[in-house]
């Protein structure tokens, strides 16, 4: 390929080997690499944490954890998964398969992109060391409510640090993002050409850097309080606890997008290839993303309504909240059109993309349910609210995670990864997923708190079930594990350009693996014709029939 | 990378960083905004502006220290009015006249018993045992939320506070 021909100028020498590789990285596909080998650590760091919470769990009393370690455990374990496991797992997608998927050479900031990586391990160290501090790690749940958090030894200390550091990252990955995406496309490929996921990180990119310097803002204006003698949250210097769960929700509720959008855009390019129709209504999608994103903004309230606010105030925030289903509805019927007399096959990444579709519609039905006002008095913090953001976290952007790497694992590596093995590891993480999660919705209904280490009696059986289910769930995601590496060290054999017959974006056009650089010239407009995206441009390109003459 | 685009991408990129710091200023906004909107809408914050004019009550602090316990203590602010639905704040010193690090509690009691349910406790130094150094001098604090309706013969109450000594 005349791809291949420009990667062997020299350019490949000049690379360092050993560890300054790592440490100096500049290279896109190198930091993504790092960046996505980190989230699994936090991932299994964190997953080890929600097992020690199952297992403390798995019967009535005080087994293994004194109250106050279990509150740390279940603070740490949503703070690692949130900010160490998918955030940075997403912009490690972001780093390796943009610059590929755009015609870039790099990303716009190699540098920058450097620094917002090596960010994160002191980020992820400050938050582990907090365990071994007096008084503990923070205990106050990952929203780190005061007063509960404005009274917690200096773990909180820590952790307020680690969240600066892990803002100031997502803040600078996000500037890379956006100016990469604006600037740096192929010529020819308009905005309303590039494949969906550029779209999803795009509009990820904005609403990080929107609300990650609020959230940053927020634990500035509690680590004042707790040693400066501010008084924003203390009710008694007049401030108001409330006040901080309101900036808290006005970051935290965009970010539950900023953790599923990218993965919506991940399915848009998976389901396409594996139904080989191009994805229905591209435009709407679009549409469709950017309209979540304006609407999360306004809907932060509905993680409130228990807290007290006038009725008005309920009935704003309620109807908002449902209003948001209706893009996310767009976005899964576009998914199933997509797939609807296709000619599908079903390969491991094809499998979780359907899983998370599936899934992700069940989150999103429970999210419904909760987004009413006066049923959301009984269900908050409940173990219904915990099965619901599990349903879109877990299933939502684990699945879409687990779909990615199978999907591009073949451009990354080189070679294929065992079919039959993937596709275990696809059936085992979906059947325990939901023993594991779906049992909670049913303790939440009948009433049991979450955040508690103990329970009463009536509540055992579903709990011992989404023990056992956890441990499985987890030992499963070992498996994950091996096949990666399995895959980096040969796998099945060599993978070809295209491994999906489907796959028709930017990034099947360069070899397997994909070669250090890439693009450092870009590709002419007959490739980039030819990938349209097969998303958007396919109808329009209809009356376009000379295409095809391009292609010889 | 080219001249231009790399200029291109650095002005880009420093309009992104404005936004960035824009909203984190936006946090801090946040805070008089929510003050504002709140006494706006009327809704009760704690919040000695929100008091009911009129009712009014004396509240005298007092403090005993048991013998032999080697620390002084003395209310700084003995006597306060308080306003219905108001906030009273009071000082108290602390001492410890002994070489030995000591560690006290405060047991608070109200007089009349039913001006506990009238003054309640938003913030006290006696939710926790107090640890003090040898010779150390702490000034200590209560914050006291006045209750909105104040029956009209209670003229006075105290609030008296007994150190002991925690083992
Ligand atoms: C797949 C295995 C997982 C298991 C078994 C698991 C289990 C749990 C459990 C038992 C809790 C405590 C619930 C409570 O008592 O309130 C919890 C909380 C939480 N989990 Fe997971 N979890 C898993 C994965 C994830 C992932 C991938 C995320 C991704 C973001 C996540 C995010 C959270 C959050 C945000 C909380 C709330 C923490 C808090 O209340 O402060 N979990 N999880
Ligand atoms: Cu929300």
């Amino acid at each position: 390929m005349h791809q291949a021909a420009h990667t062997h100028g020299g350019h490949e020498a000049a690379y360092e080997s050993g560890w300054a590789r790592w440490l100096y990285a500049t290279n896109h596909k190198d930091i993504g690499t790092l960046y996505l080998w980190f989230a699994f650590a936090m991932f299994l760091t964190g997953g080890v944490m929600a097992l020690c919470i199952r297992a403390e769990l798995f019967q009535p009393g005080l087994q293994f954890w004194q109250p106050e370690f279990f509150n740390q455990l279940t603070t740490l374990h949503g703070i690692i998964m949130v900010f160490g496991a998918i955030m940075p797992a997403f912009t490690g997608l972001a780093n390796w398969m943009l610059p590929l998927m755009l015609g870039a050479p790099d990303m716009a900031f190699a540098r920058m992109n450097n620094w917002s990586f090596w960010l994160l391990p002191p980020a992820a160290a400050l938050l582990l060391i907090s365990l071994f501090v007096p008084g503990g790690a923070p205990a106050g749940g990952w929203t780190l409510y005061p007063p509960l958090s404005a009274q917690a030894g200096m773990g909180m200390d820590l952790a307020i640090f680690s969240i600066h550091l892990l803002g100031l990252s997502s803040i600078m990955g996000s500037i890379n993002i956006i100016t990469t995406i604006l600037n740096m496309r192929a010529p020819g490929m308009t905005m309303l050409k590039m494949p969906l996921f550029a779209w999803t990180s795009l509009v990820t990119a904005y609403l990080l850097i929107a609300v990650a310097p609020v959230l940053a803002g927020a634990v500035t204006m509690l680590l004042t309080d707790r040693h400066f003698g501010t008084h924003f949250f203390s009710a008694a210097g007049g401030g108001d606890p409330v006040l901080f769960q309101h900036i808290f929700w006005f970051f935290g509720h965009p970010e539950v997008y900023i953790m599923a959008l990218p993965a919506f855009g991940i399915v848009s390019q998976i389901i396409p290839t594996f139904a080989r129709k191009p994805l229905f209504g591209y435009v709407s999608m679009v549409y469709a993303t950017c309209s979540i994103a304006i609407l999360s903004f306004m809907v932060w309230g509905h993680h409130m309504f228990a807290v007290g606010m006038p009725a008005t105030a309920q009935l704003f925030f309620m109807f908002l909240t449902m209003l948001i289903a209706v893009p996310t509805g767009v976005k899964v019927f576009n998914w199933i059109a997509t797939m609807w007399q296709g000619s599908m096959t079903f390969e491991t990444p094809m499998l979780f993309a359907i899983g998370f579709v599936c899934l992700f519609t069940v989150g999103g039905f429970s999210g419904l349910v909760l987004s009413i006002a006066p049923v959301d008095t009984q269900m908050q913090d409940t173990y219904y609210v915990v099965a619901h953001f599990h349903y879109v976290l877990v299933a939502g952007a684990l699945f879409s995670l687990f779909a990615a790497v199978y999907y591009w694992l073949p451009k990354w590596t080189g070679y294929m990864y065992h079919e039959g093995r993937g596709k275990f590891h696809f059936w085992w993480s979906m059947v325990w997923f939901n023993v594991t999660f779906f049992p909670m919705h049913f303790l939440g209904l009948a009433g049991m708190p979450r955040r508690i280490p103990d329970y009463a009696l009536q509540f055992t059986s579903f709990n011992s079930i989404a023990s056992v289910g956890a441990f499985c769930f987890g030992l499963g995601q070992l498996l994950f594990l091996y096949n990666v590496i399995h895959t980096i060290r040969g796998g099945v054999g060599p993978a070809p350009a295209r491994p999906w017959e489907g796959g028709n974006t930017l990034e099947w056009e360069v070899p397997s693996p994909a070669p250090h650089h890439t693009w450092e010239s870009p590709p002419d407009l007959t490739t980039v014709r030819r990938g349209l995206i097969a998303q958007a441009v396919e109808h329009e390109g209809e009356s376009d029939e000379p295409k095809s003459e391009n292609r010889a | 990378m080219q001249l231009a685009l790399k200029h291109k991408n650095q002005t880009l990129a420093i309009k992104l960083a404005a936004i960035a710091l824009l909203m984190f200023g936006f946090g801090y906004a946040l805070a008089p905004f929510y003050g504002a909107f709140c006494q706006f809408l009327g809704i009760d914050r704690a919040e000695a502006s929100l008091t009911q004019a009129g009712a009014a009550l004396r509240i005298e602090f007092d403090v005993n220290v048991p013998e032999g316990l080697p620390v002084t203590m003395q209310a700084l602010d003995s006597v306060q009015t308080g306003k219905a639905g108001g906030v009273v704040k009071a000082r108290f010193m602390l001492r410890n006249d002994s070489d030995q690090a000591l560690t006290v509690r405060a047991v608070p009691s109200f007089a009349p018993v039913r001006a506990a349910g009238l003054l309640r406790k938003l913030e006290c130094f006696c939710f926790d045992a107090l640890t003090l150094a040898p010779k150390e001098s702490r000034e200590v604090t209560v914050v006291l939320l006045v209750a909105d309706q104040l029956p009209p013969e209670m003229g006075a109450a105290t609030l008296s506070y007994s150190l002991q000594k925690v083992m």
